[in-house]
């Protein structure tokens, strides 16, 4: 019995003994390795307005589950911890830029940090220390403290396909502009509204009442004001020659400014100098609903014959087209806002749409430069076709037959940074 | 703020929204006086906002506190404008609006571009960014390529030198209903908006109409419609007359 116990003892020691010895080389194996955080590198992110550091090093075995990175910014003595990830995470695939910009394929980490939210007292320019922190359990690793200076970049590079789109778009317009020169006009199709202008002004000559043009609560910069001012040029014109009434509220004090000029120009035109007046254009105010309700009292005192409301509509546009309507005036109406664009269907006689108001200059006053405009635009218009064809057409072939490099490349080609 | 305050602005809370809503049966004195009085209030407030938000803290205090000259460009740029109401240095204005329309071009363009053509080219061919064709995405591809065929059809109706017939008016026709689509729920969505604007203002006169309020909805709403009443009677004309006009 002593024996047996004995030797039971004996292969209870041997085999802890075994177990030990087989676990020990193992565990040794397992053990996780701190990564070599020598290839830290902090330095300005490129493409950007000056406000963000690029911080990267390189990934590799070390970026096991559980194990985390955790990044320091300094701006004084005082290390402020800017981020932690799993170690993952934060690739140089995970960056949003084009491949034309920015090397997807490399093996490493990278973090962009928008500084001002970090640092309430960021002064582009100004030096930070970075710093890189590797932890896993017991096993950390630290980089070196390395500096770098945000500053503001002249290029972007991720923008290059939005240079090539206007460098393209800029050739055009100077080929479609000697083209209509050569041939003295292109063809511009029948817009309904713009046509009606004539049987407006008209209408206001027959009955001796005024006509109310809005421009809108647009800046004079906005494309759609402009285009307005440009419709203003024709109506006035039209309005001086008939002798009729031209009153012009305005939103903004420099549209009217620019107003003005428009129409004392148009006015000499048709040599009518001495019909024009200073107050054709006003000023009323410059909040959106004060301005509503006082050109809303001044048309329903007037009762005028024809009402335009053409230019930049928000919220606005159905107060005053609901009362120009109740007022028996002829409508004509434009805007490129297309949440407003049913309003004035609804209570205008006729509406121009978006890019018909940008045609409005050059179906009006058929100056070839102007007319090549909208062969640009059309030209512009077919190459977003062409695009959506032949770029749903590659990124379904790409997904479907795993050609990774060709949907890269059409998704980055389209899209806008 | 005192309870006599409360009071006060809850009467003129009521009576102003009762005498812009009185525009609805006709013109009358009382609109045109909260007319007049939400154009000052207008007025008053942008100034206030151009001076406390614009002027003061990105021209005064950047020129007395940190000593930017710099600021004095845009600074002078901007008084050109006011040249206008001098005749004989309004052509200084020029300057000014040369300015706003290059910096606004310049801002605009590369941003057209961008929202105009590349965004809605990358949005539209988003969809069709799929592995594999499976139950669970085919709707999704069956709505990006109807998005996409409204996209063009609605583009065609936008081709200004170009002469509608043949196909191209047919692509065109697809394209206006696609736009009265959108439009009509537009509308829809819109018009639910405006009618909880509404709901906003009549609730706020059903807590005015309280007896802690003194009732001012229905004392404002009596006097407006007896005045309403006076000035028929006032302003109409005898029989004999109308039928002699």
């Amino acid at each position: 019995m002593l024996k047996t116990r004995l030797n039971l003892a004996v292969l209870s020691v041997f085999l802890a003994a075994s177990v030990v010895s087989a676990a020990t080389p193992a565990s040794q194996k397992n053990a996780p390795t701190a990564p070599d955080l020598s290839g830290f590198a902090a330095k300005d992110m490129p493409y950007d307005k000056g406000e963000a550091v690029l911080l990267t090093w390189p990934s590799g075995p070390a970026d096991v589950p559980g194990a985390v990175y955790q990044v320091y910014a300094a701006s004084g003595k005082d290390w402020v911890k800017v981020e932690e990830f799993p170690a993952g995470t934060k690739l140089a695939a995970d960056v949003e830029l084009p491949f034309w910009a920015w090397d997807r394929h490399a093996a490493l980490h990278v973090v962009q940090l928008d500084l001002p939210g970090f640092f309430n007292d960021f002064k582009i320019g100004n030096e930070y220390r970075f710093k890189v922190k590797y932890v896993n359990g017991k096993v950390t690793a630290e980089s070196s403290e390395l500096p770098a200076a945000p500053k503001p970049n002249l290029f972007n590079l991720a923008r290059l396909n939005n240079l090539l789109l206007l460098i393209v778009t800029t050739i055009v317009f100077f080929w479609t502009v000697s083209h209509a020169k050569r041939k003295g006009g292109l063809f511009i199709r029948r817009i309904a509204g713009l046509d009606a202008i004539d049987e407006a002004v008209g209408r206001a000559t027959e009955m001796g009442r005024p006509i109310f043009y809005s421009t809108g609560i647009g800046a004079m910069s906005g494309v759609p004001t402009i285009a307005s001012t440009s419709i203003l040029a024709e109506v006035a014109k039209k309005v001086a020659a008939h002798d009729t009434q031209l009153k012009v509220p305005h939103f903004d004090p420099i549209v009217m400014t620019v107003s003005k000029e428009i129409v004392k120009q148009a006015y000499a035109e048709v040599n009518r100098l001495d019909s024009y007046r200073d107050d054709i254009n006003f000023f009323v105010s410059q909040d959106q609903f004060s301005y509503a309700a006082s050109v809303d009292g001044m048309i329903h005192r007037e009762k005028p014959a024809a009402c335009f409301f053409i230019g930049h509509f928000m919220a606005e546009s159905l107060l005053l087209a609901e009362v120009g309507a109740t007022t028996g005036a002829i409508q004509i109406a434009g805007t490129e806002q297309e949440s407003q664009l049913p309003f004035f269907f609804t209570s205008c006689d006729y509406t121009l749409i978006g890019e018909e108001l940008y045609a409005a200059g050059a179906y009006l006053s058929k100056e070839p430069m102007l007319q090549s405009t909208l062969k640009v635009q059309d030209f512009g218009k077919a190459f977003v076709m062409v695009s959506i064809v032949a770029g749903s057409a590659l990124l379904l072939a790409g997904t479907w037959f795993k050609l990774d490099t060709l949907v890269t490349v059409v998704k980055h080609l389209f899209k806008a940074y | 703020m005192s309870e006599t305050m409360f009071i006060v602005g809850g009467w003129v809370a009521a009576g102003l929204t009762i005498f812009l809503f009185s525009f609805l049966y006709k013109d009358n004195p009382f609109f045109k006086a909260a007319e007049h009085l939400y154009l000052g209030a207008g007025m008053g407030w942008v100034f206030q906002t151009v001076l406390f938000q614009t002027w003061i803290p990105k021209v005064w205090e950047p020129l007395t506190k940190q000593g930017d000259w710099t600021v004095l460009i845009p600074t002078v740029l901007g008084l050109t404008l006011v040249t206008q109401f001098f005749p004989k240095i309004s052509w200084l204005s020029r300057y000014g609006f040369t300015f706003i329309m290059g910096y606004g071009s310049g801002l605009v363009i590369p941003l057209t571009i961008s929202t105009d053509l590349l965004k809605q080219i990358g949005g539209t061919m988003a969809p069709f960014m799929v592995s594999e064709v499976t139950r669970g995405n085919i709707l999704s591809l069956v709505n990006g390529a109807i998005i996409a065929v409204g996209f063009i059809c609605v583009l065609f109706y936008f081709f200004f030198s170009v002469e509608h017939k043949g196909a191209i008016k047919k692509a065109s026709n697809i394209g206006i209903y696609f736009l009265m689509l959108y439009f009509g729920a537009a509308f829809g969505n819109t018009v639910m908006g405006r009618f909880s604007l509404l709901y906003g203002r009549f609730d706020d006169l059903y807590k005015y109409s309280g007896s802690n309020y003194f009732y001012a909805t229905h004392v404002i709403l009596g006097v407006m419609v007896l005045y309403f009443i006076v000035d028929h009677f006032r302003t109409r004309k005898p029989a004999a007359e109308e039928e002699a006009a």
